[in-house]
């Protein structure tokens, strides 16, 4: 039982939590690149961007799985890539308004010691306005990350075998009074997963935040 | 289609005020001076933040399907049939767990933002109990209302689950309409459609109650409002 949790049924593998992480995991990664990407059009070009920013506040307002049941339903791709596609758009809509709004509150003082420094506008953005965004937005991204690997579950709805998938398969079959360790057993291992995850992301912020306090 | 929405509408307004109640309650625990309720409360919100609302509600169904209709229990789900009345509560309670660890962080950093010298000054002033918690209560929730807001356009999204029971609400009848007909283009817009301007009016309803608390003087005034710097050295 425990090894189906880990790394899937015989017939789906890999899949269980080994799935899940790497499915949000790389959607979670794709969709900061793309993100920062739609942060800085936004902030760099804002009239134009308007479109890109409607469509991605109405992409907000439809369910995580509606997408997926749209997505499984009107397209042919394999349901491995539907779930991973929904994830990456789920993703990007929150990823890239929570880099948009740090990244349009970037300071003028930053901004004008660059100018000093003799930065390019690329250079600018490379060095110093793209870090500071990222190190400032670390908590509403960490908050979102922890969401997104707990909505992998909504994965279930295409029985791709992730560990919900997984978990539900093991108790429809079990009998009574082993299903209720199944749901449990998987709960314990998302637990984990997500304290290892929330763990890591604490020791990144306290690694990135400064450590000199300005004395006046 | 509008017994759906009334539905998805009934489900989210009982599992959220549910789940705002329960997030006060772990909030309020997590800072209590005693050790047994802050340790409770600990972990009661790290388990509800770290366990996915779709298992919580797979288990929940999976328990309560085997329960026989209790003549007791009430039914205020509409379309949802009187038998599966057990399912659509154990439902409603798991996505009300699914959120109260969310909102119990939200309120407790509202509550903790505040500040110790003003949660002092608070004591000091000789208020009752009763008006002392209005007091700090008004104050947090201009901080904790826009987060709140959010959450519980998240937690619209996840009624949804409940359609993996014989529970009615929309996502249902967007997956039983477009599987019946095959016109998933049709149910799926129209279900999206519904979605978002359900999400929209929660926002916009967050964003009158976050105007009223500014403007009735929850918040200090503006020039008060510039983030002040903590240092050790004496000015």
């Amino acid at each position: 039982m425990i090894v189906d949790m880990l790394i899937g049924l015989p017939a789906q593998r890999p899949g269980g939590i080994v799935l899940t992480v790497l499915i949000a995991v790389s959607s979670g990664a794709i969709a900061l690149v793309l993100g920062a990407v739609y942060a800085t059009v936004c902030v760099g070009a804002p009239r134009l961007s308007v479109g890109l920013q409607a469509a991605l506040a109405v992409l907000r307002g439809v369910p995580l799985l509606l997408l997926v049941f749209a997505l499984a339903q009107l397209t042919t791709m394999p349901l491995t890539l539907t779930g991973f596609l929904a994830l990456l758009l789920f993703s990007l809509c929150h990823v890239g308004e929570t880099l948009r709004g740090f990244m349009a509150a970037y300071p003028r003082a930053l901004r004008d010691q660059a100018l000093i420094l003799g930065y390019g506008r690329i250079r600018e953005w490379a060095c110093l306005r793209l870090p500071w965004t990222l190190r400032t937005s670390l908590d509403a991204l960490a908050t979102h990350w922890i969401s997104l690997l707990k909505d992998t579950g909504t994965l279930t709805v295409l029985g791709i075998g992730e560990l919900t998938t997984v978990a539900r398969a093991l108790s429809e079959r079990a009998g009574v009074g082993d299903w209720e360790l199944i749901l449990v057993t998987a709960g314990l291992i998302y637990l984990l997963v997500i304290i290892i995850l929330i763990q890591s992301l604490r020791l990144l912020n306290r690694k990135l935040s400064p450590r000199d306090t300005m004395v006046i | 289609m509008l017994v759906y929405v009334a539905a998805t509408c009934v489900l989210w307004a009982l599992s959220g005020g549910l789940a705002i109640g329960a997030g006060l309650g772990l909030a309020a625990g997590s800072v209590s001076p005693r050790l047994p309720w802050r340790t409770f409360s600990g972990a009661a919100i790290t388990l509800t933040r770290g366990v996915p609302t779709s298992l919580l509600v797979v288990t929940a169904g999976i328990i309560s399907i085997r329960i026989p209709p209790q003549r007791w229990l009430p039914d205020p789900f509409p379309g949802t049939a009187t038998g599966s009345a057990p399912v659509a509560w154990a439902v409603l309670i798991a996505l009300a767990l699914g959120s109260t660890g969310h909102l119990a962080v939200i309120f407790r950093t509202a509550y903790t933002g505040l500040g110790r010298a003003r949660l002092d000054q608070s004591a000091v002033l000789g208020l009752g109990a009763r008006r002392r918690i209005v007091m700090l209560g008004r104050e947090a929730a201009a901080t904790a209302v826009p987060p709140t807001g959010a959450r519980l356009v998240h937690h619209l999204h996840n009624t949804a689950f409940a359609a993996l029971f014989p529970v009615t609400e929309l996502f249902g009848w967007i997956e039983n309409n477009a599987n019946a007909t095959f016109d998933v283009v049709r149910y799926a817009t129209a279900g999206a459609a519904v979605y978002v301007v359900l999400s929209g009016l929660i926002w916009a309803a967050f964003r009158v109650l976050e105007l009223w608390l500014d403007r009735s003087g929850a918040l200090p005034p503006a020039r008060s409002r510039r983030p002040v710097l903590a240092t050790g050295a004496p000015r």
